[in-house]
């Protein structure tokens, strides 16, 4: 999937052409222009006055003049005031400012254009949507603006150091947000679709293969055709039905957890002003995950408070915790709660070994799943003793009985919180947007596949058809499809 | 090209270290030194006449060395050549001036092309093949190239002097040491010795040793490789039994007949040898339950199919159909041998039974129920170093083969200098795959020698490259077979467009293509783009076409005016049709047939290609950035890889950032570390070439100070 991820890159750091390349050059078809142009959100998440859209790639300009149709593209590098609309419905998105910056003279050394559209979701989502319906757009994958900048010269190597740990990063936090997106209803969808669209493929590339030699059933390709029939409808319903679909489940993801009975609950009602969560001594009280939408110094976040992690209770709390280990993996943040009372005991232990330590805590570069360690119920540690816990990784002290300590998490959450917000690319908004286009990009192979006679023609669009689900749920490869023939068909010889 | 070590000095005196210790090595060597050779071939096979044939072209004195001149170009296995990416390879192996294409354009006895149904991209060029016809011609051509030597003999062990250091790698090869204790000096060795290594045959529960008449070859050979650390697996596969053909009642069975005209495998012949009315037909019969049944009762007789050595996830015995696919019928085709050959081939009917219940499950089939199976006349043997003592019933063979990450793109290995590895002992299966394999390490093991840099062609500009970057990167588990499904940039990677993806680079960057095949691609090529443009240039209404061509599905309501390159893509558009439309200036172009059926295939693709081209770009791209070949990923310092990621790349050795990232496990983020450190080390090695400038102009203001004083 990322062949071309970062060929822009390789392409600066080449130098000048070998002849080889220069021969093969020469036979083939004249080459396009250069690359594809990308779109992403490039100013923080959350609710600000304004949110900045970017573009950077050849047809920038094309994209800039779809969306401020009728108007002519503004002058280089001045700020104008333009009412953006929907290239394809003309329905009226925002009036907003607009840039105009011809390459070489910007940000990625590409023709740029900026959007300084009002900070609404709704509005910065229909926007993107649009970008994303002008052809030649597509959403840019993690850290994508930074490496062209790299290809073309704009950025010294020294600056391009961070550039693999922040490819990591974004890599790892698209992932996270994919997980979410990919949980639940939609999820289930595009794995259903991407799996019949794979057995799809393998069977028409098995039809294309070895129908002459070995003896496949009766009525593959007729199968296929009909697969596709039900995919492109399936398909295009969802697309008309997406507007009103999920629930944008915006901010960051905080995610409370911690062995039974350590305090989470209280901590979650705590940061959240309300009894969000039942509070009790018992061990195992809460049993699902409770989310709410909350202000977390200064950051819009969703708190989801989790069942305690343990072994061997009753079947609900089970589901509870293996809900609560689900969620654990989506997190952008990691609240880890334990009871600085209660440090010895078998299940803080556990947790510290399973999740505390694996998250490498306090080293965000080794694992970008950022984790606090909070030790609660401060209150009951004998009055100015000492650190109960020097062998721990780094850690917060806080009652959430009295409050203490809590001015200090609060100040520890905003520097993780602004690390976490602070990557547009790989928000929700951005992340709606790829969706859409890719699925679009799916369905409209589906519909070059029922044009085509041509068998290898249609091979093909099936294939481009399964790299754009691939982009959403991952696979896709030629071993998967060689598998599937192979498994399906006898043959060989 | 990022080779860290260039310091003159260095280089210098370990040359001369080199060549004391090579002195020394042939003083040593009791025989007298009888030949001197730049490329030396071990091995007559598939990938060993390429080889041997591709050096010699290149313009290295060359020698194949094989055990039994009479054994040169023998088919061991099905009588039949190309097939559906097979075909694909032969007509690369052809645009590089090979022989196997031309060689079975004189030799078939059935042509046919496979997937006519399905689009040009996915042709199936394919013929059975007379075996005696092939070896004698193919014995022809070897014994008539110019440069190249054949001579009889067994390898016993490879001569080893000290590497050069400038490459990467332990050892250098500079020679071969025969049986008979004389050596062979060469600059280059490319071995090609198929199953050899360890081969054991199995029929139900008897294994024999697959050496020839208990003298076990090479074992020196295997020692070595495997005393220099060569990783090494072991793989499977399988032959049916041959039938006799005057026992099968043929006139119950489904008769195939052969393509009218035959479509030459090589873009130089316009024909075959041979007229359709004259080939020989095939036949289709299937398998039915009682086969099953004599294959699941007689399960404890037969060893190969129950050992853990891994077979191939499709299906290549009968065993392993009637186990992974029961209760149904597969199909079985009875393939002629030969024009004058008593001997059928039932394909699809590998299996290792002992030998006696071969014949009881083959005369359960339809056609062959009084089927007979021949026995092997003592002087043609079935695989050429371990013959005679068999029977000519069905068997399986089980073998060694090097893992192929240990070789790079252009196939010498990374352990020893200028040896060479091509063929099955790589992993693969198939003719095909292994002339496509020996073509390449014949022109690289030249190319070695003159010191010239290695000819690799890229995945997106062949199959070749499909399989040997496959083989590189990801190495195999399963006999490697080629299929089209593995080729990303399948409807650019044509079998009508191998030459122009292939001939013309191996005429300019190696010079293994003749005069006659560069001049008949260039005017192929320059006739295509004038076609394509006149195609473009003629442009008139969807109503005026509608009138022009009635056949044509082309709908009148579009307003554009339609090029007639876009008339030429409806599947019902030929260029015929297209040039009785418009005689003039269409007429010339349908003089040659060949010429007219690529404009037909170039406009039907012309639309993806321009995106697939794109893709293509971004690829080669990657593959332009070469990897200093010397880096040791293990220790390498200043590079923040994890040490799974270094030990993948320490053990594939990838050349470029394209093949690094082909690697499974190797992430986005190490290859932008891996991209960096190559950046810096370019920058270093950009500062070091100006050093001496440096030191140059010092030299003269001292000398400067000096007259001033």
């Amino acid at each position: 999937m990322w062949r071309r991820f970062w060929t822009l890159v390789a392409g600066a750091a080449r130098g000048p052409r070998s002849p080889r390349s220069c021969t093969r050059q020469g036979s083939g078809a004249p080459v396009p222009g250069s690359g594809a142009t990308v779109f992403a959100l490039s100013s923080g998440q959350g609710r600000c006055g304004i949110a900045v859209i970017r573009t950077s790639g050849p047809a920038s300009g094309h994209a800039l003049r779809s969306l401020t149709a009728p108007q002519d593209l503004p002058p280089a590098r001045s700020a104008c005031l333009r009412l953006l609309s929907h290239p394809r419905s003309g329905e009226p998105l925002d009036r907003a400012l607009v840039l105009w910056f011809p390459g070489p003279q910007s940000f990625t050394g590409e023709d740029c254009a900026e959007f300084h559209v009002h900070g609404g979701p709704a509005v910065v989502s229909g926007v993107l949507q649009a970008l994303g319906s002008v052809p030649g757009l597509r959403p840019a994958e993690a850290g994508e603006f930074t490496r062209r900048a790299f290809a073309h010269g704009k950025l010294s190597l020294t600056e391009v150091e961070g550039l693999a740990d922040l490819i990591h990063a974004e890599t790892e936090a698209q992932r996270r947000q994919a997980l979410r997106q990919l949980d639940g209803e939609l999820g289930h969808l595009c794995r259903a679709w991407a799996k019949t669209l794979t057995k799809a493929l393998a069977h028409v590339e098995a039809y294309i293969d070895f129908s002459e030699d070995d003896n496949l059933e009766e009525g593959v390709l007729e199968r296929v055709d009909s697969q596709v029939r039900e995919l492109e409808l399936a398909l295009s319903a969802h697309l008309r039905d997406a507007r009103r679909g999920q629930r944008l489940r915006s901010g960051a993801h905080v995610v409370v957890a911690g062995p039974p009975n350590a305090g989470k609950s209280s901590l979650v009602n705590l940061l959240s002003r309300k009894p969000v969560s039942i509070v009790s001594p018992e061990p195992g009280t809460t049993r699902d995950v409770l989310e709410t939408p909350v202000d977390l110094a200064g950051f819009p976040a969703l708190l989801s408070d989790t069942a305690g992690l343990r072994e061997g209770v009753g079947p609900v709390e089970q589901e509870g915790v293996r809900r609560a280990r689900e969620r654990l993996e989506q997190a952008d943040l990691i609240l880890a709660v334990l009871d600085a009372s209660d440090l010895a005991s078998p299940s803080s232990c556990n947790f510290l070994d399973t999740i505390v330590t694996p998250a490498g805590a306090g080293n965000p570069k080794e694992n970008s799943q950022r984790l606090l360690l909070v030790l609660n119920k401060s209150d009951l540690l004998p009055r100015g003793g000492p650190d109960p816990s020097p062998n721990l990784p780094p850690h917060l002290l806080l009652s959430c009985l009295t409050g203490e300590g809590l001015d200090g998490l609060l100040e520890a959450l905003r520097k993780e919180l602004a690390e976490v917000c602070g990557d547009p690319s790989t928000g929700p908004l951005l992340t709606r947007a790829r969706h859409q286009h890719h699925l679009q990009g799916c369905l409209d192979a589906l519909g070059h596949y029922k044009q085509t006679k041509d068998l290898a023609l249609a091979a093909e669009a099936l294939r481009l058809a399964r790299g754009h689900l691939g982009r959403i749920t991952g696979g896709g490869g030629t071993d998967e499809i060689l598998d599937i023939i192979f498994r399906d068909f006898c043959v060989g010889k | 090209m990022f080779s860290l070590r260039g310091c003159g000095l260095c280089v210098a005196s370990s040359l001369t270290k080199n060549h004391l210790s090579l002195a020394r090595f042939i003083g040593d060597s009791a025989a007298p030194l009888a030949t001197n050779f730049d490329v030396v071939v071990i091995g007559g096979g598939h990938a060993g006449t390429e080889a041997a044939a591709a050096a010699a072209r290149c313009g290295s004195r060359t020698l194949l060395l094989t055990h039994r001149v009479d054994t040169i170009g023998q088919m061991s296995c099905n009588p039949s050549f190309g097939g559906i990416g097979k075909g694909h390879l032969m007509r690369e192996v052809d645009a590089l001036d090979g022989l196997c294409s031309r060689i079975c354009d004189q030799s078939g006895v059935h042509y046919r092309v496979l997937n006519r149904r399905k689009g040009p991209a996915v042709w199936g060029l394919r013929a059975q093949i007379d075996r005696k016809l092939y070896k004698q011609n193919m014995q022809k051509e070897i014994l008539n190239t110019p440069l190249l030597a054949v001579q009889e003999g067994a390898v016993e062990d490879l001569i080893l002097t000290d590497p050069e250091p400038e490459h990467a790698g332990k050892c250098r090869v500079s020679g071969v040491v025969l049986a008979d204790g004389s050596t062979v000096h060469a600059e280059s060795v490319v071995l090609t010795t198929g199953t050899f290594l360890r081969g054991v045959i199995v029929i139900g529960l008897e294994t024999h040793p697959a050496g020839r008449l208990g003298d076990q070859p090479s074992i020196g050979l295997a020692q070595t490789l495997e005393k220099l650390g060569f990783v090494v697996g072991r793989l499977k596969t399988g032959t049916p039994p041959r039938i006799a053909k005057e026992s099968v009642n043929f006139s119950i069975l489904n008769k195939q007949t052969p393509d009218n005209p035959s479509i030459p495998f090589s873009f130089i012949n316009e024909t075959v040898w041979i007229k359709p009315e004259d080939q020989l037909p095939c036949y289709l019969t299937h398998t039915n339950p009682r086969v099953d049944e004599i294959v699941l009762e007689n399960l404890h007789l037969n060893s190969h199919v129950k050992e853990t050595t891994r077979g191939p996830r499709y299906c290549p015995s009968i065993e392993s159909k009637v186990l992974r696919f029961p209760n149904r019928l597969h199909q079985v085709w009875l393939e002629p041998e030969g024009m004058d050959s008593d001997l059928i081939y039932p394909q699809g009917l590998s299996v290792t039974l002992p030998a006696e219940l071969q014949e009881k499950m083959i005369t359960c089939i339809k056609g062959l129920e009084k089927a007979k199976i021949i026995q092997p006349d003592k002087s043609s043997s079935v695989f050429t170093y371990f013959v005679s003592f068999i029977l000519w019933s069905g068997y399986g063979v089980q073998y060694d083969y090097l893992d192929p990450r240990q070789i790079t793109p252009s196939l010498e290995t990374h352990l020893v200098q200028r040896l060479f590895l091509a063929g099955q002992i790589n992993g693969t299966t198939g003719y095909e795959e292994a002339a496509a394999q020996g073509v390449i390490a014949g022109i690289n093991a030249s190319l070695r020698v003159k010191r010239k840099p290695p000819f690799v062609v890229s995945r997106t500009e062949g199959y070749i490259g499909v399989l040997i970057d496959d083989l590189t990167t990801l190495g195999t588990n399963e006999p490697y077979r080629m299929f089209t499904s593995r080729a990303e940039f399948r409807l650019s990677l044509r079998p009508d467009n191998a030459d122009s993806r292939l001939t013309f680079r191996g005429y300019k960057e190696v010079g293994c293509v003749s005069q006659r095949r560069y001049e008949r691609a260039s005017w192929m090529k320059s006739s295509l783009e004038e076609g394509i443009s006149v195609l473009k240039s003629i442009e008139f209404s969807s109503s005026k076409w509608k009138k022009l061509i009635p056949a044509a599905s082309i709908s009148i309501g579009k307003s554009l005016p339609l090029r007639a390159l876009d008339v030429l893509k409806y599947e019902e558009v030929d260029m015929k049709l297209l040039a009785k439309a418009v005689p003039e200036p269409l007429k010339k172009y349908i003089k040659c047939r060949e010429l007219a059926e690529r404009l037909k295939i170039e406009a039907t693709y012309e639309s993806v290609l321009l995106h697939q081209q794109q893709e293509i770009k971004e690829v080669q791209q990657d593959e332009a950035l070469q990897l200093p070949k010397d880096l040791d990923y293990l220790t390498l310092r200043d590079v923040s890889l994890s040490y799974e990621v270094r030990e993948k790349l320490h053990f594939s050795r990838p050349e470029t950032i394209g093949a690094a990232s082909r690697i499974p496990g190797v992430t986005p983020a190490a290859i932008i570390n891996l991209l960096r450190f190559v950046k810096t080390t370019q920058q270093r090695q950009m500062a070091m070439n100006e050093l001496p400038k440096i030191d140059q102009s010092l030299c003269d203001t001292d000398r400067l100070e000096e007259r001033q004083l």
